[in-house]
């Protein structure tokens, strides 16, 4: 590291000189390189970031909307979702809803990926090749599927599991009550996030070196407590980064709800994103909408800046 | 080095300077295409009367082309906001007269000169209040519709129901009986009437003298928690539990009611004029049942008269953000012409014109809708009014009581706080 290049300084200054020239343009070269792509996100994201956050501040209902032009009122909006009972309900609601397909997720996806550790290399080719296929699905597409899968006249789901005799589910209303109707959803945008998961652990755990393992065998540590000594603190990076990952996208789950119910979901169905998009479009309320919209991603980048300290802290990755 | 440095600048700057002339090529010159979002009923059920006004149109205009766009009921308002930010909406638009009132508040339309248009001076008198604000017209009238109970004359002979019932009690004893011959299997309805059904489920409201909402002291006061309104919603709830298997939390157009009932397995439905020939359709429904198809009005809990049937209807407007308004007026005016307004009405409409009423009063397939329209009742009048139906208030009481997870009198007093709540809301 750094002390390896500082044993060369001791030497004399016009080489000191040479170096540090060249040391600039090598220094400058990556953020030249950077900087078209940076310039661009920059323009595609930062613009419209800025725009949501000064839209919070305003008063812009359709009125403005057809005038392109609002009104501003301060904190109004925010202070406006922080008393309503209904923002604190829905923000539960995604919380724990959060909670539950990260934590299915990622046990899934690490169980199927030591499955395919252990595999022959035909059964290997036909799990990943299911799950490339899962992962390259369109979610739009995905999920109209599932919807006429679950469909109460003429789900194929329903009819299957009637077949199979475990229960009648003809005409069966998955999303009558909202335990159940989450449940499908659940599944739905669990199914959808394994393969990730899975082929992303499996290449972690090529980096398992084979010799700890054996080693831990040999020492009569069970399959279990191999897996939590050995394997489990050298994939940390890797869970560290996947979880992080999940709990944005899964926080932020919005197609998968709104097309399962006809665009339509009732409010038991409301996750934050879907209360941020029905407060903007349903009922014409940008301003409003654009604060629940910031609330969300303060609360997301606070989870995981927690979340990260907590794991970094713990396990001190080298 | 220096040669690919300025390689790669020429490219840049090629590319950029195509780039930049490539979008300017595309924008709409002032007349060679209009825009016109219309719904998929018109798309379903009179398309010879949308194409009757372009060709109409077409002759008038030879170089102008039409672009009718069809929209649902459900995405079509969160769509036209976003073409209104965007400075892309269509140059005319089909609007539900329940969602005139927000718009015209809202300035999104032109106002438009009443004496231009055919038959502008027998106009159907409710339809033109749903067009008018502030002593200006933002609309045209384009069709109304009622409902009434398009039914099964077979199946009902067939479980010894003599006639048709004239009143509520009436009509739930005959279901009764229908489900008693053809309801072994579970999935037979004697009246289909999925969960969020709200315009039928307010037609119950309104017949026992209840009403969505009140206007007292300048304010408005949801009164879906009345006692007459809960009276009728509890009545609503028994008969939905003994007549229909529909879904609980599904609404009328998904899947499209008029069709269910095609397959057969349905005794009758709360249906649009427009939804009987819909379900004899040759592509989509089942033509055979031509012969057994009737209709007659809802029949109201008092012997003898209707229930008030909601006097649902559209409007044509142009929005304000057109360049075309000239075109988008001669488009209406060949839309709502007398020969297309007749094309619509024989499907089961009621045209915007008094004068084509006695058209479908002497049609007996007309009639019973016609009669129907007699009575209607019609949605509070106040700016804010679809945000209650955008915000589903309605419709998610309406599921919580057919499922049974809340009490009649909980779930209205919910709605009706919220219905308080959104109208009241300072615009």
């Amino acid at each position: 590291m750094v002390t390896v290049a500082e044993s060369e300084y001791p030497l004399a200054s016009r080489r000191r000189r040479r170096f540090s020239r060249q040391r600039i343009g090598r220094g400058l070269a990556p953020y030249a390189l950077l900087a078209p792509a940076a310039a661009v996100i920059g323009v595609i994201l930062a613009y419209p970031l800025y725009l949501l956050v000064s839209l919070s501040f305003q008063k812009y209902g359709l009125f403005e909307l057809i005038r392109h032009k609002g009104r501003g009122i301060g904190v109004d909006n925010y202070t406006r979702i922080l008393h309503d009972s209904q923002f604190w309900q829905v923000l539960g609601r995604t919380v724990l809803f959060t909670v539950v397909a990260v934590s299915l997720t990622m046990v899934l996806g690490t169980a199927i990926a030591l499955l395919l550790v252990q595999v022959s290399r035909f059964m290997r080719l036909a799990l990943t090749t299911g799950l490339v296929l899962v992962w390259a699905t369109p979610v739009v597409v995905a999920v109209n599927i599932w919807h006429w899968m679950v469909d109460f006249e003429f789900g194929v789901a329903n009819y299957a599991l009637t077949k199979l005799h475990l229960g009648d589910f003809i005409r069966h209303d998955w999303f009558e009550s909202p335990w159940s109707g989450f449940g499908v959803i659940t599944a739905l945008v669990v199914w959808g996030a394994i393969p990730f998961v899975t082929i992303t652990v499996y290449a972690g755990l090529a980096q398992v070196p084979q010799e700890l393992l054996e080693a831990a065998a040999i020492d009569g540590a069970r399959p279990w407590s191999a897996f939590r000594e050995v394997t489990l603190p050298l994939l940390k990076p890797i869970f560290v980064i996947l979880i992080s990952l999940s709990i944005i996208w899964d926080f932020q789950v919005f197609q998968q709800i709104w097309i399962m119910l006809d665009q339509r979901p009732a409010s038991d169905y409301y996750t934050m994103a879907i209360y941020a998009f029905s407060q903007s479009f349903r009922l014409s309320e940008y301003g409003l909408g654009s604060a629940i919209a910031v609330v969300m991603v303060l609360f997301m980048f606070l989870a995981t800046i927690v979340y990260l300290r907590q794991m970094l802290k713990a396990g001190e990755v080298h | 080095m220096r040669v690919r440095y300025l390689a790669a600048t020429l490219l840049v700057v090629m590319l950029a300077v195509a780039a930049s002339t490539a979008s300017g090529g595309t924008s709409r010159s002032q007349a060679d295409k209009i825009v016109v979002w219309l719904q998929v009923d018109a798309q379903n059920g009179w398309p010879e009367a949308v194409a009757l006004a372009n060709r109409n149109f077409k002759a008038q205009h030879p170089d102008v082309d039409v672009d009718v766009q069809y929209q649902t009921w459900g995405t079509h308002l969160a769509k036209f906001d976003a073409a209104l930010a965007g400075n892309n909406a269509p140059d005319v638009i089909e609007m539900g007269n329940t969602e005139m009132t927000k718009y015209m508040a809202a300035g999104a339309f032109k106002s438009l000169n009443r004496s231009v248009f055919p038959n502008n001076k027998t106009w159907l008198q409710g339809l033109t209040g749903s067009c008018r604000y502030n002593g200006k017209l933002y609309g045209v009238p384009y069709y109304a519709g009622a409902r009434a109970v398009i039914y099964r004359k077979d199946q009902y002979k067939a479980a010894g129901v003599t006639g048709t019932p004239k009143s509520l009690a009436e009509f739930v004893a005959d279901g009764k009986r229908l489900m008693k011959k053809y309801g072994k299997g579970g999935d037979y309805s004697a009246l289909y009437f999925p969960g969020k059904y709200w315009l039928g489920s307010m037609s119950f409201v309104y017949d026992y003298g209840g009403q969505i909402a009140v206007r007292k002291n300048g304010k408005w006061q949801g009164s879906l928690n009345s006692p007459k309104a809960l009276q009728a919603l509890t009545q609503l709830k028994s008969a939905v539990k003994a007549l229909s298997r529909a879904n609980k939390t599904g609404d009328e157009a998904n899947p499209q009611q008029a069709l269910v009932f095609a397959k057969g397995k349905v005794g009758s439905f709360f249906g649009n004029g427009w939804e009987w020939p819909y379900a004899l359709d040759e592509k989509v429904g089942n033509p055979s049942l031509a012969p057994v198809v009737g209709a007659y009005p809802m029949p109201s809990h008092t012997k003898g008269k209707f229930m008030p049937t909601f006097l649902g209807g559209s409007d044509l407007a142009v929005p304000v953000t057109t360049k075309n308004q000239a075109l988008a007026v001669d488009w209406i005016k060949a839309f709502t012409s007398t020969a297309a307004e007749t094309e619509i009405a024989k499907t089961g409409n009621i045209a915007n014109t008094t004068k084509l009423l006695a058209l479908n009063a002497a049609n007996p397939k007309l009639a019973p809708f016609a009669r129907a329209a007699k009575f209607s009742w019609f949605v509070p009048t106040s700016p804010n009014w679809v945000n209650v139906e955008n915000a589903d208030v309605i419709q998610n009481m309406l599921i919580k009581i057919f499922t049974g997870r809340a009490s009649v009198k909980a779930a209205a007093n919910s709605a009706s706080s919220q219905i308080t709540r959104i109208l009241n809301s300072g615009a």
